[in-house]
């Protein structure tokens, strides 16, 4: 038996995912999370270090962790990547000045090895500000398209205030994660 | 594999393994010669020295000769009449000398893993120096008109090997593409009172960027705020429904509502808030805080609307991500009570 069928084995009793949200200071990350699980989101200061949320989500227990994006802490993201099977890129929608940052941000993440199996889903948050760019503006911006070709990715429009596209979102890299973990079970 | 041991092709009696043994004993000595013939002077370009002295003996002489073909051609179209030069002479002199500038980089290159790091630093800087006088010499040999069009593409591209014909392929590419449109905004200002009503506009976000000097007044309410590059400014602004980001703030008075606020690269700035959440600093310092002190007609509702009708006093609990530690951080305070202005009235029907 292979070391990947024992984790696969190992995974799929347990039935957990590892989700590493990321992006720029005041993208919405942790907003995204609380409004998922149904928490107060009118209360939120800018994160100083990391939550973990544990959430179940369809058959699968979701270990989300959301990681402080302010520029001093930002190099310590790293620390989190081990096992990660899903990276949340988050990107504020409405923030053109910073949009530079942020694909320089997430192309560095992107080279990363230890991320290199994992799925990624691009949140273009804030769609509810009027004057935010589409998710096709943002792909772009981003050039997504000339990403590596191994990569599994999506970009999805949502707004963490009204909560409109997150579970399109959740949803399609949960499917993607299990489909490569568990084999469709 | 037995080839490799000539004692043991000796003791063959084979007369054809023999033949081979005294081949490769030629070919051996042969190599030996070569390799005693090349050391004392080793080929320019793919050499490593391994001492510093030799180095720098061999890259004084290059350099002095490419200094010296310099002013030769310098001099030879000085002495000759310009008109009478031939240009496509000096192009192939140009050239030459350009390669054997980059010939002297290339060694400088291979040998800088053993140098010191004074004379990698010294060295790059004559190499510089050459292909800087070596710009300025084809300047003055190849006609004006083409120059002129090389001083505009590139300042100082090093490699001049054809002067008249520099590809302009350092042309920055463009960072988008899709052209990025401005969101709406007070942007470039000198000296003017801004003043803006948000009231029955759909604008969701809006941006307050490199203003000096002026008083900007914002009422009613909105999503997202941004403020960049403000300089001796007071700000004044309704309540903000999302969050404020500001960066690179200097002398500033600032009076703001939102639900979240974030402050980067502030200095000797005074802000006066009410949060819903803790307002953070990053890379500031001299920057000092107090309760908001806003009033305008029609605010009550604004703040309601925001969901900031009540005081929180988290203007106060600053958080400062270059301070994690459980003592004050050094680079912010509580603006002390009678140093703050008392309550500021704007007009709130004024649109600009």
């Amino acid at each position: 038996m292979g070391l990947l069928s024992i984790i696969r084995k190992i995974k799929k009793k347990e039935k957990e995912m590892r989700i590493l949200m990321v992006g720029l200071d005041n993208s919405g990350k942790t907003t995204i999370v609380l409004k998922i699980n149904g928490e107060d989101t009118s209360v939120i200061s800018p994160t100083l270090g990391f939550n973990i949320k544990t959430i179940v989500y369809q058959k699968y227990t979701l270990n989300i962790w959301d990681v402080g994006g302010q520029k001093t802490i930002r190099s310590y993201w790293r620390n989190y990547f081990e096992q990660t099977d899903g990276l949340v890129w988050v990107v504020d929608s409405s923030d053109l000045r910073r949009l530079d940052d942020c694909k320089m941000e997430l192309d560095n993440l992107l080279k990363e090895e230890r991320l290199a199996g994992s799925s990624l889903l691009i949140l273009a948050n804030k769609q509810d500000i009027q004057g935010a760019l589409t998710p096709d503006e943002i792909g772009k911006v981003l050039n997504l398209e000339s990403m590596d070709k191994s990569r599994h990715w999506k970009i999805v429009g949502c707004s963490a205030y009204t909560g409109e596209g997150l579970l399109e979102g959740f949803d399609w890299l949960v499917q993607d994660i299990a489909s490569r973990i568990y084999m469709l079970d | 594999m037995e080839d490799d041991d000539p004692s043991f092709a000796t003791e063959t009696l084979d007369p054809a393994l023999q033949k081979k043994h005294h081949d490769m004993l030629e070919r051996l000595s042969a190599r030996h010669q070569a390799r005693k013939s090349d050391s004392p002077d080793t080929s320019s370009s793919s050499s490593t020295l391994e001492s510093t002295s030799s180095f720098l003996a061999k890259f004084s002489d290059a350099r002095r000769s490419i200094e010296s073909r310099i002013a030769e051609s310098r001099f030879v179209s000085s002495s000759s009449a310009s008109s009478s030069t031939d240009p496509s002479k000096h192009k192939s002199d140009l050239a030459d000398i350009s390669v054997a500038i980059n010939d002297l980089e290339k060694l400088l290159a291979e040998n800088s893993y053993f140098l010191p790091s004074y004379e990698v630093r010294s060295s790059l800087k004559m190499v510089s120096d050459l292909k800087q006088s070596l710009e300025s010499l084809s300047a003055e040999l190849i006609p004006k008109k083409k120059f002129s069009f090389k001083s505009k593409s590139t300042n100082k591209k090093p490699e001049p090997k054809l002067p008249e014909i520099q590809k302009p392929d350092v042309v920055s590419p463009p960072n988008f593409l899709v052209p990025v449109r401005d969101s709406p905004g007070l942007r470039n200002k000198h000296g003017e009172t801004l003043v803006k009503s948000f009231k029955g506009s759909s604008i969701g976000e809006f941006t307050l960027s490199d203003l000096d000097s002026c008083q900007v007044q914002l009422t009613g309410t909105v999503n997202a705020l941004f403020l960049h590059r403000l300089k001796n400014c007071n700000v004044y602004t309704g309540p903000v429904i999302g969050s404020i980001l500001i960066d690179d703030v200097e002398d500033c008075v600032l009076v703001l509502a939102s639900h979240q606020i974030r402050i980067h690269c502030a200095r000797k700035s005074d802000f006066y808030l009410r949060v819903r959440s803790r307002p953070i600093i990053e890379d500031s310092n001299g920057v000092r805080f107090a309760p908001y002190c806003l009033d305008y007609k029609g605010i009550e509702e604004d703040l309601k609307t925001a969901g900031l009708d009540e005081e929180t006093n988290n203007w106060a609990n600053v958080d400062d991500f270059r301070w994690l530690r459980a003592v004050q951080s050094p680079n912010w305070s509580v603006l002390p009570g009678e140093e703050r202005v008392s309550s500021v009235s704007i007009s709130s029907n004024a649109d600009s």
